[in-house]
């Protein structure tokens, strides 16, 4: 297969060559493959945010200047969709709701699963690697068969229409994809760290309160937003499991403001656009430390 | 990791077993306390008449100062898992509205809903077919009080008809051509959104249903004497192909709400729909004229006058879980007067199930004169959806296939009954 | 070509080590088996075993062994779209791992090259992401629609009017459209992902090897490649499980019966009609041997794969 390259096999490669001077070579290179690249870039960016910019400008026109020309700029700007849809839609409940659910749920998995994956990167016994393998398959649970037996569990206890009901199955959901990642995460650290520790005689916890979860920060970032986002965007589970519209998280508010405004498509992009705001100015602020997080991980 | 799969196997075949009395039973509700304030849950799928129902549900409650009703609607594609759950758990609607015909059995099955016969008065007054949709296959029993009627016919734009000089056509060559007169002025002539194949069997019926003879077909079908491979019913979706011209162009493509947009914005001069549309169109488009008329007969058809199919649409009944059931039937009672359909036909523009009901408004009024004029069931739906796969599924798909040239009418009438066939038994 | 194992790449992951007891390694997992014992696996269990039933409604009958998962394979429409579907969530794995894995794998390296703008890309791409997928079909419907569509009216006005098409409504573009919507809003997945994993490889070696005159090229295949096999494999199990469960985008391109004529059915569509929308009296019965179907081959593909990536990082080093 292929070769992981220390610095005798590189020599290798770059005398296989011959007379070629490498570092000329590669300086123009650079220059070349950087427009490529950077143009591949803007491209890119381009292909990713123009839908919805559309979305923007689209909820900024009435809808007889949609169907008239399907493409147009929104001038002037008509503001009176996002009126329409903020009064009809209690945005404003429904979004402290799913604030509330999704940052409880992804804090609760996210401990829950860091010690879960310290103990399946620091253990090997059969116990174990079944439990992981067990983990692991909730991963591959299509997510609409357990919603009955789900839901007879939560009537039974009371749970109906209640947010830490929610919470809960949310923050089970989320302990799969959270051990998986950050499981593979903890395995990369060199034990050599745990011995160190053992020595200076650091308990289990300690070692990985101190040593191990400050290493694992980029991982922790990653299983955060990788969680916060789908948690957010889900409809499925409270529209089946809250019945109160209080409590009502903001993509059910969503699912209904669809039916009520099919085909009024100023106002459904205008109730769209809403949706999103939130998620996207939080990840604003949060990509900062995502980066951080993880040009942290690669300093080291 | 064979071991692992073999384990987890194992845990799956075994549990299978462990969990045997998971499923909760149905239980019965324990009546209501009298005298006190009483409030009732009603469950709907109709979230664009949220105001409406209230208003509507206000006159119930001067009348009955006892009962408080509270009206909750769900988005409607979800509203069947909501139900499913809402009804075997224990918070569930007192009234729910349910669905009608082959779509209302499961609840039946399940005991979740009360029997209705001879605890609420007016039913007899219903039409057979419309009250039909809240019967139990099964027993025979009425589970339900319908709510409204659906007529399906052709709408047209008063403004795009009278700028090209164009009437109403009688027959069926009058029909085309108003319908070539419109493509050659470069108005599309019909919108429909064949991208949502539940809109096609509609269509199908709309331009077909005097063609196969209407309920002297389903009389035929449903006691054996013939099936949907019968040369009239190929003929009837033929006459879908034969109309494919006068469509969008890529139809397959046409969402059902860009094909109600391209009516309501004029760029379309008909469109092909149900009753329910009256009031999108009325909200959409507050100045847009349009009326509608029943599809003149084609050559050979085996009905002598047009018609309108029809179909009941939404039902109220009792949940049998609800600790308040004499205040739900007090609600059902006022549910099947009058005065309730009154104000459906008021407050939510429909057509309501009860008779003896006025229209106002005149598109409606015209729509329910044609409907009197000639009625048809909307067959696949009214018959044709109790067992897998549904008959409105199955056409819906082929016609798509027919529009985009994979398969023909003869072909097509084929697959409808090999599904139907699957658990339908003549004359049972 | 030679393989040369340095200890000093691969520390963690070829020795596994041991440092927990069993008695420690059980109180941190003990939190995470509760919930998940709970909310997961009991459930999960429990409508496994409605598969094995006849059900009335939301009653449940009779054991009936088998027989629901041979209505599957025996009777319409499961025999005629059971096949149709699962096809397409093939073509949608596939779909995935060439467009949004490559690309994404692409643009992740050439991110963690440049200095400038990085976190802006970052941003960019990750957008698509953070909207509900519900949106996004809904949204792409819009822009595709023949009629109204603004796609097609900017293939006309650049001049590529003939390609112009209901892109929706053509059998043979639909589940295209599904799978290229899917990786569009994907992709900042698999950016993020590689991002963080590419962050983990030592610079030194990077460096080492360019002053030693080996091109970018040489230098992602030879190092960058084979120490991300593991992200790799992380992906491609994420998006296998992705393609296998994919249920919002397509149920809002084409509804829940896979418009056009079940050219965008996919097996959680198939689920889903079965279990909400046929009226069948034993829709749990049914829908339930089609998750258990689709679970089994999705947790036994998923196996296949962690297993093949492990081997093969064993053989590298």
């Amino acid at each position: 297969m292929t070769a992981t390259i220390t610095p005798d096999t590189s020599t290798d490669d770059s005398t296989d060559r011959g007379g070629t001077a490498p570092s000329r070579r590669a300086g123009r290179r650079a220059t070349v493959g950087g427009v490529a690249s950077s143009t591949f870039l803007w491209l890119y960016a381009a292909i990713s945010i123009a839908p919805l910019l559309l979305m923007l400008s689209n909820s900024l026109r009435t809808t007889q200047d949609m169907a008239k020309q399907p493409l147009g700029l929104p001038l002037p700007p008509n503001f009176t969709s996002y009126g329409k849809a903020w009064i009809t839609a209690s945005f404003d409940t429904y979004f402290f709701n799913s604030i509330f659910v999704t940052v409880a749920s992804v804090l609760l998995s996210t401990a829950v699963s860091l010690l879960a994956a310290y103990a399946f990167a620091r253990t090997r016994s059969k116990l174990f690697t079944t439990l992981e393998g067990v983990f692991l398959s909730g991963l591959m649970l299509p997510v609409y068969l357990a919603i009955l037996p789900l839901f007879f569990m939560l009537d039974a206890a009371g749970m109906i229409s209640n947010l830490w009901g929610l919470i809960l199955v949310y923050g089970a959901l989320g302990i799969p994809f959270s051990t998986f990642v950050l499981a593979s995460f903890f395995r990369q650290l060199p034990i050599e760290l745990d011995e160190a520790a053992r020595l200076d005689g650091a308990g289990p916890f300690t070692t990985f309160w101190r040593v191990h979860l400050p290493l694992v920060r980029p991982a922790i970032a990653t299983v955060i937003v990788f969680r916060f986002v789908p948690v957010w965007n889900d409809f499925f589970y409270p529209l089946i499991l809250i019945r109160d519209q209080s409590s009502y998280t903001l993509p059910v508010g969503i699912t209904r403001f669809f039916g009520e405004y099919q085909t009024d498509w100023a106002t459904l992009f205008a109730g769209l656009t809403l949706a999103t705001i939130p998620l996207v100015v939080l990840f604003l602020l949060a990509t900062k430390q995502i980066v951080s997080g993880l040009t942290a991980g690669m300093s080291k | 990791m064979r071991r692992r799969i073999l384990t987890t196997t194992a845990l799956l075949a075994g549990s299978a077993l462990l969990l045997s009395a998971c499923a909760p039973s149905a239980a019965s509700g324990d009546g209501a306390e009298e005298g006190d304030q009483v409030t009732l849950k009603v469950w709907s799928w109709r979230t664009e008449d949220v105001e409406a129902y209230n208003t509507i549900f206000d006159v119930f409650e001067e009348q009955h100062p006892n009962i408080t009703v509270e009206f909750e609607a769900f988005q409607n594609t979800e509203y069947n898992q909501i139900l499913t759950t809402g009804l075997a758990g224990s918070d569930g609607p007192d009234v729910p509205m349910v669905r009608a015909y082959g779509q209302l059995q499961p609840n039946i099955e399940a005991g979740q809903l009360e029997p209705i016969d001879g605890k609420v008065d007016g039913l007899d007054e219903i039409a057979p077919s419309v009250i039909a949709g809240a019967k139990g296959k099964a027993d025979g029993k009425t589970y339900a009080v319908p709510l409204a009627t659906q007529t399906l016919q052709m709408f047209y734009n008063k403004a795009i008809f009278d700028e090209h000089g164009l009437e109403v056509p009688n027959t069926w060559d009058e029909f085309i051509e108003v319908n070539e007169k419109l493509l050659a002025a470069g108005v599309t002539p019909m919108a429909l959104g064949a991208k949502d194949d539940w809109i096609l069997p509609i269509f199908a019926d709309i331009i077909g249903s005097a063609r196969y003879g209407g309920s002297e077909f389903e009389e035929k079908v449903l006691a054996g004497e013939t099936d949907f491979t019968d040369p009239d019913y190929v003929a009837s979706l033929e006459l879908v192909t034969q109309v494919q011209k006068y469509l969008t162009p890529d139809v397959v493509g046409v969402s059902y709400t860009d094909s109600q947009i391209q009516f309501t914005s004029g760029q379309a001069a008909q469109f092909p729909g149900g009753s329910f549309e009256i009031a999108t169109f009325r909200n959409q488009a507050p100045d847009l004229e349009f009326g509608s008329y029943q599809v003149p007969l084609p050559d050979g058809a085996v009905l002598d006058a047009p018609v309108s199919p029809a179909y009941a649409d939404g039902n109220f009944a009792v949940n049998t879980k609800s600790t308040h059931q004499d205040e739900a039937f007090e609600l059902l009672n006022w549910l099947a007067t009058p005065e309730f359909g009154q104000l459906v036909a008021d407050e939510l523009n429909q057509f309501s199930a009860i008779p003896g009901v006025e229209y106002e408004d005149e598109v409606m009024k015209e729509a329910w004169a044609n409907y009197e004029d000639g009625q048809a069931p909307y067959l696949l739906l009214v018959d044709f959806r109790y067992g897998e796969p549904l008959g409105t599924a199955v056409l819906g798909a082929e016609v798509q296939k027919m529009f985009l040239g994979q398969t023909d009418a003869a072909a097509a009438a084929a697959s409808l009954q090999a599904g139907i066939s699957q658990w339908f038994t003549p004359g049972e | 070509m030679s393989a040369i194992t340095t200890p000093r790449v691969r520390r963690g992951t070829v020795r596994t080590g041991i440092t927990l007891s069993r008695r420690a390694g059980m109180v941190f997992v003990l939190p995470a088996l509760a919930l998940f014992s709970i909310f997961i696996a009991y459930p999960l269990l429990t409508a496994l075993s409605y598969s094995f039933f006849d059900w009335t409604g939301i009653v449940r009958g009779g054991f009936v062994g088998v027989e629901n998962y041979v209505t599957l394979f025996t009777r319409l429409p499961y025999r005629d779209d059971l096949p149709n579907a699962f096809v397409h969530n093939l073509l949608l794995f596939v779909g995935a791992m060439v467009f949004q894995n490559t690309i994404g794998l692409g643009l992740a390296t050439l991110l963690h090259r440049i200095g400038r703008f990085k976190r802006f890309f970052q941003t960019m791409y990750t957008l698509p992401y953070l909207v509900s997928p519900l949106v996004i079909g809904y949204l792409w419907s819009l822009m595709l629609s023949p009629l109204f569509g603004p796609v097609n009216a900017v293939l006309r006005g650049i001049g590529l009017g003939e390609l112009a098409q209901p892109w929706l409504g053509n059998p043979q573009t639909a589940i295209w459209v599904v799978v290229v919507v899917t990786a569009w809003q994907w992709i900042g997945f698999p950016v993020l992902l590689y991002g963080a994993a590419l962050g983990g490889i030592p610079q030194e070696i990077d460096e080492a090897a360019s002053i030693d005159g080996a091109s970018a090229w040489q230098r992602f295949r030879a190092i960058t490649l084979p120490m991300l096999l593991p992200a790799i494999g992380t992906v491609s199990v994420l998006t296998f499980i992705g393609a296998m469960e994919a249920f919002p985008i397509p149920y809002a391109l084409g509804g829940s019966q896979g418009n056009p004529a079940g050219a965008t059915d996919v097996m959680s569509l198939l689920f889903y009609r079965t279990a909400f929308e046929s009226g069948s009296s034993n829709a749990i019965g049914t829908s339930s041997a089609i998750a258990t179907l689709l679970f089994l081959f999705i947790f036994g593909i998923s196996m296949l794969i962690t297993w093949f990536m492990r081997r093969t990082e064993r053989k590298l080093f």
